[in-house]
């Protein structure tokens, strides 16, 4: 009985100490992250499929996930710095392209890193989206949901003549939807447009099961959504102008025009909402609209 | 490990002895000693518990894919498919070389040999017994496994998922390639230490799949004889490619059934080979 209960005294202490030693190693290993943070890639990607042998796929995985958490922790890392709104561009993403790239070379058909490549590194480098997504189309030439990503990087660069004639190879493979013709042509006539942009978003988002990719689509979505509200406020304050020689001194001024052209108004102040339901405020002594700080529409 | 009559009595789950079940066996022409030898290998292996272990670890793993499959942005299926079955490659290999490399040289360490050898079989019968024994100790936990990976797929999906079945060509190919793994265990195991036949049978897993390089480099080879010993080499090594299959399995795509008769004559082709070079150095051993 005296020596099971030394024994369980032994391992009540030991485990403390235990906690207490991964603590410390904890530690030091949040230093040793910092001093390597910037750790390069040393695998070649051809000779990690070699080394992978009949695992090559399962090395994929792993790849795939350790992408995901890099993007995923330094867009934790930057909120913590930057509570302000912010975009994938404002993010030191210099890793992603190589391991995104190691991804698909240990397995070619495997067309979610090609999808998130499309999505993500637009914004970091283009010039490796676009690599990126062409292997997948060599390696996956009856995918044409790789021709639309490929339109859509084309799109985010406005080379709209790029991008139509991607949308328009894709159209003609084998199961594409006809709306990729229509896109071929729409991105050549009005690559530009307002339109053209929600269409392709709302494509994007039919075409995902990322959480991520969604949330950046339902993002711009609601982008382009300002862009429209913007134009009409804008065009509701500058009638008013014209009309009483002087800016709105308060929404109340103008709550009628606001209501007739399809805007929520906010009750207590009668303010239009924006489309993340926010107040939008009135600036320039009421003579403009500017988005509330916030708001959840992203800037650019 | 063989059992002699002492071990019989010593332990009372001891199947009954290996010699005495030949002398006793109802079916007294070669085929049905062999069989006996079989028997014998499955039960001592399935007494193992070290292979309980590693068949319990890797359906640990299956299920530790699910939740890995959490982290991966909807690609759930496919992270359970890779690792569910690298997982059985990995340690259907381990058991091969493991329990492989073992079969005879324990039989010699525990002299029990001595006594099956005594009774009317060949050595050659002996060896692949326990070859065929060893098999179906992989075969039943290549099956186990697999249904372990394709619960897991029908949990993500929670109802039926098409890729449960798709799996199975191709675990039916990792369970070919562990069969040539198991004969080439056996072989070195015929004449050299447990140690370094294991080692030697890894070699060969790992030079198995890199048989195109071989290839690549007894075509782009300057040398003339460099060409013909990597020619050879190719030949020579089995060729574990073939039966690398996972990646396309977890995309949904199983092989076609020529592959899977291909992959099958060669698997049958080569453990002759390997089985009869085994006979050959094992017949040629002296015990006294």
């Amino acid at each position: 009985m005296r020596k099971n209960i030394l024994l369980l005294f032994t391992m009540l202490v030991a485990l403390t100490m235990s906690i207490g030693l991964v603590r410390a190693i904890d530690a030091r290993k949040t230093n040793a992250r910092e001093q390597f943070a910037d750790d390069r890639l040393y695998l070649n990607p051809n000779t990690a499929r070699r080394l992978a042998l009949a695992f090559n796929g399962l090395a994929a995985d792993w790849y795939w996930m350790r992408s995901l958490q890099y993007v995923g922790r330094n867009i934790v890392t930057y909120e913590e710095d930057h509570p302000e709104s912010f975009t994938i561009a404002d993010i030191d993403l210099h890793l992603l392209p190589s391991l995104l790239r190691v991804t698909t070379a240990l397995d070619p058909q495997f067309i979610a890193p090609y999808e998130y490549g499309a999505m993500v590194l637009p914004e970091v480098n283009s010039d490796e989206a676009i690599a990126l997504v062409n292997s997948g189309i060599a390696n996956n030439p009856a995918r044409w949901r790789l021709y639309q990503h490929l339109g859509y990087i084309y799109w985010k660069r406005q080379q709209y003549d790029e991008a139509g004639a991607m949308y328009a190879a894709g159209a003609r493979l084998p199961g594409a939807p006809d709306w990729m013709a229509a896109m071929g042509a729409r991105m050549k006539a009005q690559g530009g447009s307002r339109d053209a942009a929600r269409e392709m978003y709302r494509h994007l988002d039919e075409s995902t099961i990322d959480p991520a990719i969604k949330e950046m689509v339902e993002k711009q979505l609601m982008r382009l959504d300002y862009l429209d509200q913007r134009e009409a406020i804008r065009n509701l304050l500058t009638a008013y102008k014209e009309r009483n020689s002087r800016c709105a001194s308060s929404w109340r001024d103008v709550a009628n025009e606001l209501r007739a052209s399809g805007l929520t108004l906010e009750a207590r102040t009668g303010a239009p909402l924006d489309p993340s339901a926010t107040p939008y405020e009135l600036i320039k002594n009421g003579c403009d609209v500017g988005l509330n700080i916030n708001t959840k529409v992203p800037l650019k | 490990m063989s059992l002699s009559p002492t071990d019989a009595t010593q332990d009372p789950r001891t199947p009954a002895p290996l010699a005495g079940a030949i002398a006793n066996n109802s079916f007294s022409t070669g085929m049905g000693r062999t069989i006996a030898i079989a028997r014998n290998a499955f039960r001592e292996a399935v007494r193992d518990r070290v292979l309980y272990n590693l068949v319990l670890f890797v359906l640990l793993l299956i299920a530790g894919a699910i939740f890995l499959g959490e982290l991966s942005a909807g690609q759930e299926t496919k992270i359970i498919i890779d690792l569910g079955l690298s997982a059985m490659l990995l340690f259907g290999a381990f058991i091969a070389i493991f329990v492989g490399v073992g079969l005879v040289y324990k039989e010699i360490e525990r002299r029990t040999l001595y006594a099956i050898l005594s009774k009317p079989i060949g050595r050659g019968q002996f060896l692949v017994g326990k070859y065929l024994g060893l098999c179906l100790t992989l075969l039943v936990n290549v099956v186990v496994m697999g249904v372990g990976v394709s619960l897991a797929l029908i949990y993500i999906r929670r109802g039926w998922d098409p890729l449960a079945a798709k799996i199975w060509p191709a675990i039916l190919l990792i369970y070919f390639e562990l069969t040539i793994l198991t004969a080439v265990a056996l072989l070195f195991s015929t004449f050299s230490s447990p140690a370094l036949s294991a080692l030697l049978t890894f070699f060969v897993f790992l030079i198995g799949h890199f048989s195109g390089d071989l290839k690549n480099l007894a075509s782009t080879s300057s040398s003339a004889s460099a060409r013909v010993v990597f020619r050879a080499l190719y030949y020579l090594l089995p060729n574990l490619t073939t039966y690398s299959v996972i990646t396309p399995a977890a995309h949904g795509v199983a092989p076609d059934t020529q592959s899977l008769a291909l992959g099958a004559a060669y698997a049958v082709v080569y453990i002759t080979v390997v089985l009869a070079a085994a006979t050959m150095i094992f017949s040629g051993r002296n015990f006294k």
